[in-house]
């Protein structure tokens, strides 16, 4: 069985050789380079674009400005996922440091280079907002003026609101009676966590390669999601779908930032304009201002019983969403409905705002919205733990959602693991009740030794994108090999070993006899994007349907060879055979061949329903849902500050495991993903927006010499299920709070900031030793070090 | 390495006092890299790649890794960072890995250059290489091939690492994808095949 097998990737021999293709790799004949100019000024209106000088250079194909759009000529040049609020270049305004304002195709880089240099740009600058609390003041001036127009597919998702105001979006979960809530709880704790921004850095920068031939546009694009950018592209340049064609190599790493459209329009336009193929590959200094995770800075007041269980939770949360809005509204209102967490809540209320400022544009970033949820309330679990005198094991414990509970958005759960995986993370880090800094009075701190060790737990539950729909073809040849087409993208997840691997299973095959494709739209079929966990389980629902269409045309074409009923027919072994007699059998191979169809092929689609009411969050939030736990031990140096991280534990609930390799390499990617974001990754404005760190130096990203040792990941299979769940993003969320919570154990500081630097542990320490003599985490006062607004 | 290109000649028009004007110059986040280069000085240089030696004429202001990309298409080795921080497009100069990104293609004259495709004999595979598939060392694998030239020079300073020495030799590559477990048993593995302590495997 080809289920389960912890095989190697498929193409790992490409991959070892530096052979495999990525969009880096793209050349086409003519081909220019393309490179564009940024605004040096974070909010600014455009007097005057004079690319004339750049025109005379030699070597130059074309030179892209606001000129090229608007109602002179046949294109619009703005759009955007759910606001039309992003334009190709700047048209009226540059909205943050970093925003296209023009672009020039050359016959190389250098020339390109020379000729930016020579585009003259008058600005006038204008009054800027960054951040996502002040963006909300009355006062502040206005990132887009009008606001600009909803695309009516988001009507049902997205609420649309009044103009005036940089609030981009409002989501709202209103279950039970809040106030009500209140009053019954004995206690209510309120407290404010912030996530910063924070880089992707996929180590393959963006690229796309854009050529207009035969009356097509080809591009080779570096994307998660090639049907919506055909759509987005098409619309763009009032094109038919059939007339643009996206096809996707294998991605460098993608981690959401390669979903939306990003390079494709200026490409596209540069191409059109030059009349020949133009190539853009970002510079990792432009990927830190083309999309980011967005900062949210998340109040969490909640209602509990003395005894720990909780009543109530109110939300407020603000995402900033940038400069557009990109797919912002969605991660604000997937964080949002995500707040409640896997515990049972009866009175929730939930605001969940994404908001415009002059920042560089954040987006989908692995977890989408969840991270910075997580984070808010499993950092607050463990403080109203503390408050309670509880066991944060326990506490949790006794509130995790069950079978047959409602979650906050009303919809009734089933296949809920939360317990078991809370134990297995616990159990996974020896946790017990001595591991509780305010249970463990008895406590010694060792006098001479600086470094502290502690260990936290967290944990989450996510979403996955519902409604959605995923297609795929199967096509049988006469030798009886099966090729898969699928729009599913390799981003290094292994879609591709894994998308093999079902439809062997499904087709009672050898794995070496299936090919997966790439995708290319104008061959394979329709799939809604490569994001949100989902491709093992849509892609792989899409993939199983398609078998059974093939399955049931291979028993009908064989009954009539074999003069057999088809009741009277089994599949195995890549051949149908007749029961009771398994010397009268074809091979799929004959079948095709004595089909006179040369191909035989098998359809499937896979398509989720459901869907959030905009006034209230009730409704069908995700198909099924992902649940994790993480475990982890820290040491903290309280002379430095410095953490440093000992074990870490992630468990996940994966239905079915397809590939354990995979599935660990997976899990152990989320957790380090996590530890990044939860020590040091935080992108740094100045006082002007203008961003600080947009590079590998200044810009962090986890090495060996910051993770632990090993990392013990453990995946939580239901037994005799079929189900396949998406196991992605399930334990990057989790991972910050589960450190968090550690570091207070550890050393009695509680950061409600992320990152978790020594300098703010370091300042903690000396804050609570200067104040008070007792050793910290013993003293009453809490809750002190709001997060800081900029 | 390229920077975010920001003209030059930006005029900015602003309600500040002149007092202010100043701050200007570091709103302006990076600068150009150099002077126009359309014109730029090209020289000949005697490069050794993979075993084989040629003359060619690159521009004195591109780096090895533009040169081996776009002269040699050789593309095993790949910017990710541009400033010699992520490791990804690592070759090795006469056997010590080198950040090409950050080592002007003339200043390579001489030295035995080494990249991925040089690594085994075409349709061969090395017996790291074959270590990192067999623990599949790798997600996306933009980094795999720096990785396995760094740990081609690790093994030849010393055959027989422990865990901490891996880690500690590689560092200096990065992979986004965090697939470092895999990373360190493919290289403990590879050690041991190396030193003869291991058979490769069959094939699958």
């Amino acid at each position: 069985m080809s289920l389960g097998e912890a095989l190697s990737m498929l193409d790992a021999e490409e991959r070892v050789s530096g052979r495999i293709n990525y969009a880096l790799n793209i050349e086409a004949p003519a081909m220019l380079v393309g490179k564009i100019l940024r605004s040096p000024l974070p909010h600014a209106r455009i007097l005057r674009v004079d690319p004339s000088r750049a025109q005379k250079l030699a070597g130059i194909g074309a030179v892209l400005t606001r000129a090229d759009f608007g109602s002179n000529t046949a294109y619009s040049g703005r759009y955007g996922r759910i606001f039309r609020d992003q334009t190709v270049v700047a048209l009226d305004k540059a909205r943050f440091v970093g925003d296209p304002v023009a672009a020039v195709a050359a016959c190389d880089e250098d020339t390109a280079l020379e000729a930016l240099s020579l585009i003259d740009i008058d600005y006038e600058e204008l009054p800027a907002v960054f951040d996502e609390a002040e963006a909300l003041e009355p006062t502040a001036p206005l990132v887009h003026d009008p606001r600009p127009e909803q695309q009516p597919m988001f009507s049902k998702m997205i609420e649309d609101l009044p103009g005036g105001s940089n609030l981009c979006s409002h989501f709202k979960l209103r279950r039970g009676d809040i106030e009500q809530g209140f009053r019954q709880a004995d206690v209510v704790f309120e407290d404010t966590f912030r996530s910063p921004a924070a880089q992707h850095v996929p180590l393959e920068p963006h690229v796309t390669v854009a050529q207009y031939a035969r009356q097509k546009l080809t591009l080779w694009t570096s994307t998660q999601m090639p049907h919506a950018i055909r759509a987005q592209m098409a619309e763009l340049l009032n094109l038919p779908l059939a007339r643009v064609r996206v096809i996707v190599e294998t991605l460098g790493g993608g981690f959401g930032s390669k979903g939306s459209l990003r390079l494709e329009p200026i490409t596209a336009f540069l191409a059109l304009k030059a009349q020949r193929p133009v190539k853009i590959v970002l510079s990792r200094e432009e990927e830190f201002v083309t999309v980011c995770k967005h900062p949210a800075t998340i109040r969490i007041k909640t209602g509990v019983m003395k005894d720990g269980t909780l009543v109530a939770r109110q939300v407020d949360a603000n995402f900033n969403t940038g400069a557009y809005s990109d797919i912002g509204p969605v991660v604000a209102r997937n964080g949002g409905s995500a707040m409640s967490g896997p515990y049972r809540i009866p009175h929730v209320r939930i605001d969940s705002c994404a908001v415009w400022t002059n920042i560089v544009p954040a987006g989908a970033l692995r977890g989408f919205g969840v991270p910075q949820a997580v984070w808010a309330y499993e950092s607050q679990m463990d403080m109203i733990a503390e408050r309670l005198g509880l066991d944060p094991l326990e506490f949790r414990r006794k509130n995790l959602l069950r079978d047959h509970d409602l979650f906050a958005t009303g919809e009734e759960l089933t296949d809920m693991h939360c317990h078991d995986l809370l134990d297995q993370a616990a159990a996974s880090i020896d946790w017990s009740s001595d591991d509780v800094r305010w249970l463990n009075r008895n406590r010694t701190e060792p006098k001479r030794k600086t470094v502290r060790r502690g260990k936290g737990l967290a944990m989450v539950i996510k979403a996955t994108i519902t409604p959605s729909t995923s297609a795929a073809a199967l096509k049988l040849n006469e030798d009886g090999s099966l090729n898969v087409l699928t729009s599913s993208v390799e981003c290094g997840q292994g879609a591709k070993t894994v998308l093999a691997q079902i439809a062997a299973d499904a087709m009672h095959m050898p794995v070496r006899r299936v090919s997966v494709s790439d995708p290319d739209t104008d061959l394979t079929p329709y799939d809604q994007q490569t994001s949100s966990s989902r491709t093992t389980y849509s892609m792989g629902g899409a993939i199983r349907e398609a078998a059974n269409d093939l399955k049931r045309q291979l028993l009908d074409c064989a009954a009539d060879h074999l003069e057999a009923s088809v009741s009277d027919l089994i599949i195995e072994d890549s051949k149908v055979v007749v029961r009771g007699t398994p010397q009268q059998s074809l091979s799929y191979g004959e079948i095709t061949r004595l089909s006179n169809q040369a191909n035989l092929f098998g359809r499937g689609a896979f398509t989720t329903r459901g869907g959030l009411d905009l006034q209230t969050g009730q409704g069908i939030g995700s198909v099924h849902w992902h649940q994790g736990a993480i475990g982890c031990e820290v040491e903290v140096d309280i002379e430095t500050g410095k953490i440093k991280i000992l074990r870490l534990t992630p468990c996940v609930f994966a239905g079915r495991v397809v590939n354990l390799r995979l599935c660990e390499l997976q899990l152990e990617g989320c957790a380090i993903f996590g530890l990044g974001q939860a020590l040091f990754e935080e992108m740094n404005y100045g006082e002007h927006g203008q961003l600080l760190n947009p590079n590998l130096s200044d810009y962090n990203v986890p090495s060996f010499a910051d993770v632990p040792l090993t990392i013990d990941a453990s995946a939580l299979e239901h037994v005799g299920s079929e189900e396949l769940h998406g196991i992605g993003e399930t334990l990057l969320p989790p991972v910050m709070a589960a450190i968090g919570n550690a570091v207070y154990n550890a050393a009695g500081v509680r950061i409600q900031e992320l990152p978790l630097t020594a300098e703010k542990i370091l300042r903690q320490i000396h804050k609570q030793h200067s104040a008070n003599d007792l050793p910290p985490g013993l003293r009453e006062d809490k809750g002190e070090d709001q997060p800081k607004r900029r | 390495m390229t920077f975010l290109p920001v003209c030059e000649r930006t005029k900015v028009r602003t309600s500040r006092s002149d007092a202010d004007q100043g701050k200007h110059a570091h709103l302006i986040p990076l600068q150009l890299g150099d002077e126009p280069k359309g014109n730029s000085m090209k020289q000949i240089v005697n490069l050794k790649v993979n075993g084989v030696e040629d003359e060619k004429a690159v521009h004195t202001h591109h780096t090895l890794l533009e040169v081996l990309r776009s002269e040699y298409k050789l593309f095993g080795a790949r910017e990710g960072c541009g400033i010699g921080m992520c490791g990804a497009c690592t070759v090795l100069l006469d056997g010590q890995p080198m950040s090409s990104c950050i080592l002007l293609a003339v200043l390579a004259e001489g030295k035995e250059i080494t990249t991925i495709e040089g690594l085994s004999d075409p349709g061969k595979l090395h017996p790291i290489q074959q270590a990192f598939i067999d623990h599949n060392a790798f997600q996306c694998s933009y980094c795999t091939p720096g990785f396995i030239l760094s740990t081609k020079s690790l093994l030849a300073e010393n055959p027989d690492p422990t865990v901490e020495h891996v880690r500690a030799y590689l560092a200096g590559n990065l992979c986004r994808c965090g697939s470092y477990y895999k990373i360190q048993e493919a290289v403990l593995d590879a050690a041991a095949r190396l030193r003869g302590e291991k058979q490769n495997p069959p094939l699958p």
